[in-house]
């Protein structure tokens, strides 16, 4: 600790601590461009100038560290006329063209210049140009270089934060311009990053270019939608149209960063293509109808027997509506058919809650990251969690850790990551088995017969996991020598169920050599974690207490539908017809449905099968809480109102309960929330009133938010058989399904923005495997299994696993569920020139 | 005495009609005198000042591009907010840069013509024009949308005003219009 004066206050710091951090935790403003935190200091733009006792220049407060006993002042007459002779210095060539810059009004130049600057210009010279015309420099960015201030955090923010790193700096100078390799277009990940950081108007966002004044907008603070990190930002709109959504600094885990689908992917919720009345099918054909009517066939269809009733809620639901959706079918109907995915087996979700340990409570990422070693293994975290990775990034680059990855898929996070390991699709529990074997070796060590067979047995799982030895022993060795471990554990092991037993014995075997664990599941709904917790699931009820009857999963739902032994079927978000891996049996089940409800924002390929449909609210429209991956149960607030008739979800399924029981509620999100809190241990700490912001310190509440444990669980996990794929030389691929890093499930595809991005999909295979094929990236390839072909364009990636080939789950022109088949594991797939 | 004397001089007034007389030398003294009554809209209309504050006009530089920009500082300065400003963007060479007003809008009941927005206007492309009559016959005109506030206005900003120029009522079915001849004008004679 050191004890320094400014402006005649004393105040004791930290070591090291920036002379500015110092001065603002005193209660000093002093202005900085180029400065942020979590960004490595340049100090370039020489606003933060400030007077040391004894120094006689000015030093530079963001990069000069305290000393003990230094007398630092910021306001005296030389400091201010230091910062209006800079700003003087800036405006020189600056366009000050603010009446046309979509930045004017909230501009820091024009804050900075209004506080503190020269409010008359003494440089009557032409001013230098670089460019008459504004550029596009991605289909989302769009460029004035003429506004710059050459502070240099786009840079900064692209490389030390996204990974990205394709912006620089061109020529030296007051002509230097932060732009991409020679002002090429980009073809990055499109994420504005560098918008949102730029503190003019240099970098801009195309689809909000000349649409309206920051002040004409009207915002709301909420939650991102896209998947389960739980990123805050504020959607704003004008005139009931979404105009743009940005990130805040200092406010949320993502701060002031937020990915593709974030940023530019909520332009969904004001479509005209919106469900703005229910519809009721008459005479084979679905035609508008009235809440009343539309109420009342449903309740003429609701079986009486509650084994004939199924419910599948999307994770994209708040958890007061998934409460009321569970409590609806287990209190009302008498039904334990509900599940939340048309995705995932409720037996594999049951063992990957008990693996993950998510019933014993939130876990921050924060802390994760604080552990010696760091496995993200499951997940392409770079895609599907983009802000996860790009905490990972920053926070992995600042301290000495080992970030191992795991994966078949090369990724963006790779460059951080100590060790990497490609492993077979579908193997995460072969490699986790080695590791473990690995990790054990000394333990089984001059046993003779015992070392003899673990030896054989690890060099069977390696080979089965298609990972060579030495990665597995480096990984184990990594494991031996930290204290502490973080797992983050991704999607694929519910996908490959059969890996998540692994997954909890790594866990418990490194509990028990003592070291200090900590497993991040990585999700990919916004809500998913939330609706497991409110109970959305065939066996678990609230906070994952064993339900009185076990009902059936999406799976044995549609089974059932299908053999007649379940009539009807409500779906409130959740489009099985395109995400249940198998769309054959899907769409044969849900065209045989007796009675079907859907109850969405589109009309997505369900809905058309549906015998009533009601128009729900999308997030901006509706309040209630979302609880993230680790576990933070943050608010999403309302923007809008939902369209035309539409209804916010929670009044649309209290008002089919209260035509059952007139009592059925609670009536509003507040009370709903207040029941989940006295009834769900997990929840009851959580509150409405947390605020996310970053303290003074520049450091997040990590344990805010967080749920709490839901104390002694009875869990099963249940072994998983592993799904057998028909291998051939036909077909040498094996294909990976998941999220694009511009999509998310269905619901981005309807963005006009992040459709512009990538409407049509694409298949990604190692470039090695497209080299031996002599294709190139961007041919157009047919991917072909034996049950269906589809023609797309090809990516290739450089380091990913060979003889992999990924294909986004999201695209309409190529439905992925189309490939699979329900029983069988991974399909095999061929790859040729269309 | 002298009260005596007062009503000798009441009474020859009143039967002489002096205050009659003097009344009406007033009147026929304005008969014959000209006429300070503007024969308005029919034969003249008043041309005001140029600091007259009227219904607002968009304008064009020389070579005919929009000056408006929408930046919608007008609308933010506006006390009665009834200027409603939606920017887009348009480089054809519209306006003076890309940016040009998609809707550009004024209420002119809410307005109370302050002068406001053409204060805070960075392009001078807001003025208030000296047009003054605003009746009709209903709410539709009041509100001025940019296309009519683009057309040039009858009294152009060179022109000095403070005089009674020579007018013309039209009516016909689109409306009512006075229009004035500026190359016939005299002075107001106060």
């Amino acid at each position: 600790m050191v004890t320094v004066k400014i402006n005649g206050k004393e105040i004791t710091v930290e070591d090291n601590t920036l002379i500015l951090d110092a001065a603002r935790h005193a209660g000093y403003e002093i202005p900085t461009f180029c400065y942020q935190a979590d960004l490595v200091g340049i100090g370039s733009c020489r606003m933060c100038l400030v007077e040391i006792e004894g120094q006689r220049k000015l030093q530079p407060s963001c990069v000069t560290p305290v000393l003990h006993g230094m007398a630092i002042n910021t306001e005296t007459p030389t400091v201010m006329s230091a910062r209006a002779s800079m700003l003087e210095f800036l405006l020189a060539n600056h366009a000050l063209d603010c009446p046309v810059c979509d930045k004017g009004g909230e501009c820091e130049l024009q804050d900075m210049v209004y506080k503190y600057g020269p409010h008359k210009g003494r440089h009557a010279e032409p001013k230098f140009k670089f460019q008459e015309k504004d550029y596009a420099l991605s289909p989302v960015i769009i460029k004035n270089s003429n506004r710059c201030v050459q502070c240099l955090k786009c840079v900064r923010v692209c490389r030390e934060v996204v990974g990205a790193n394709v912006l620089g700096a061109l020529g030296r100078g007051d002509h230097q311009e932060e732009t991409s390799f020679f002002r090429h277009f980009l073809d990055c990940d499109q994420d504005g990053n560098c918008i949102e950081v730029c503190p003019v108007g240099c970098f801009m966002r195309l689809p909000y270019r000349y649409k309206t004044r920051p002040w004409d907008l009207k915002g709301a603070d909420t939650i991102c939608q896209w998947c389960a990190t739980g990123c805050r930002m504020v959607i704003e709109e004008r005139d009931g149209v979404l105009i743009r959504s940005k990130a805040q600094f200092g406010v949320g885990l993502n701060s002031e960063t937020l990915c593709a689908r974030g940023r530019f992917g909520n332009d969904s919720m004001t479509r005209a293509e919106r469900l703005k009345t229910p519809l009721v099918r008459r005479f084979g054909k679905l035609e508008p109808a009235s809440w009343q009517e539309a109420l009342a066939v449903i309740k003429d269809n609701v079986p009486s027997d509650g084994e004939r009733i199924g419910g599948i809620a999307s994770p994209r639901l708040t958890n007061e509506e998934l409460y009321l959706f569970q409590k609806l079918f287990r209190n009302v109907f008498g039904s334990a058919n509900i599940d939340s995915s048309a995705r995932w087996d409720p037996d594999a979700v049951e063992a990957f809650i008990k693996a993950a340990s998510m019933d014993a409570g939130g876990v921050s990422v924060f802390d994760c990251m604080e552990s010696e070693t760091v496995i993200v293994i499951g997940s392409q975290v770079s895609d599907e969690n983009p802000v996860t990775d790009y905490i990972i990034r920053r926070i992995s680059a600042g301290r000495r850790m080992n970030l191992v990855i795991a994966s078949p898929r090369a990724m963006k996070l790779d460059s951080s990551a100590n060790l990497k390991i490609r492993h077979t699709a579908g193997k995460a529990g072969a490699l986790l088995e080695s590791v473990i074997l690995s990790f054990n070796s000394a333990r089984v060590a001059g046993t003779g017969g015992l070392e003899d067979m673990a030896s054989g047995r690890l060099a069977s799982v390696t080979s089965e996991a298609g990972v060579d030895g030495e990665a597995v022993e480096s990984l184990a060795r990594k494991l031996k020598s930290s204290g502490s471990v973080a797992i983050m554990a991704g999607t694929d092991f519910l996908r490959f169920p059969e890996g998540i037993a692994k997954l909890g014995l790594l866990k418990d075997l490194l509990k028990s050599s003592g070291k200090k664990v900590s497993v991040l599941p990585l999700l990919d709904r916004a809500n998913q974690r939330g609706a497991w917790e409110m109970g959305v699931h065939p066996s678990l009820g609230p906070a994952y207490a064993r339900a009185k009857q076990k009902g059936l999963g999406t799976d044995e739902m549609l089974e059932a539908v299908s053999k007649g032994a379940l009539d009807f079927l409500y779906i409130a978000g959740s489009d099985v017809a395109s995400m249940y891996p198998d769309e054959g049996v899907a769409t044969a089940a849900l065209g045989r449905a007796r009675f079907l409800v859907v109850q969405d924002t589109f009309m997505t390929d369900t809905a058309k099968f549906a015998h009533v449909v009601l128009p729900g609210a999308a997030f901006g429209e509706k309040e209630g809480t979302f609880t993230n991956q680790e576990g933070r149960a943050q608010a999403i607030r309302r923007l809008m109102h939902p369209p035309g008739k539409a209804k916010p979800d929670l009044d649309i399924i209290r008002a089919i309960g209260e035509r059952f029981d007139p009592s059925f509620g609670p009536k509003n999100f507040v009370l709903a929330l207040d029941e989940i809190r006295s009834g769900n241990r997990m929840y009851s700490n959580v509150s409405l009133a947390f605020n996310n912001k970053k303290n003074s310190d520049n450091r997040l509440d990590s344990k805010e938010a967080l749920v709490q444990g839901a104390g002694a669980s009875d869990l099963e996990a249940k072994e998983f058989a592993q799904k057998p794929s028909a291998e051939s030389a036909e077909y040498p691929f094996r294909l990976i399904t998941g999220n694009h890093l511009f999509h998310s499930g269905k619901g981005t595809m309807r963005s006009e923005t992040l459709s512009g991005l990538l409407k049509a999909a694409v298949v990604e295979i190692s470039e090695e495997d497209a080299a031996s094929l002599g294709l190139k990236n961007g041919d157009r390839v047919r991917v072909k299994s034996k049950d269906y072909a589809a023609v797309v364009t090809l990516r290739t990636a450089r380091g990913s696993k060979n003889a992999h080939a990924f294909l986004a789950e999201n695209f309409e022109d190529c439905p992925v569920n189309r490939f699979l088949r329900r029983g069988e594991g991974p399909p095999m797939v061929s790859i040729t020139r269309a | 005495m002298a009260e005596d004397k007062g009503r000798i001089l009441e009474l020859i007034k009143r039967v002489l009609f002096t205050d009659f007389v003097k009344g009406l030398t007033v009147t026929l003294g304005y008969n014959v005198s000209k006429s300070i009554t503007h024969k308005y809209p029919d034969e003249e209309k008043w041309v005001p000042y140029r600091r007259f504050r009227g219904v607002h006009t968009l304008n064009r530089t020389e070579t005919g591009k929009e000056l408006c920009v929408a930046c919608e500082l007008c609308s933010k300065a506006c006390p009665t907010q009834c200027i409603t400003v939606i920017p887009m963007e348009d480089d054809t060479g519209r306006g003076i840069a890309d940016r040009v007003a998609k809707v550009w809008k004024v209420d002119l009941v809410r307005c109370l013509y302050c002068g406001y927005c053409e204060d805070a206007c960075p392009t001078r492309a807001v003025r208030l024009s000296r047009e003054y009559e605003l009746a009709c016959t209903d709410l539709s005109c009041t509100v001025r949308q940019r296309e009519d506030l683009l057309k040039p206005v009858q009294v152009p900003e060179s022109f000095e005003g403070g005089v009674i120029a020579k007018s013309e009522f039209l009516r016909s079915k689109r409306g009512i219009k006075v229009k004035v001849d500026l190359s016939n004008t005299r002075k107001r004679p106060l």
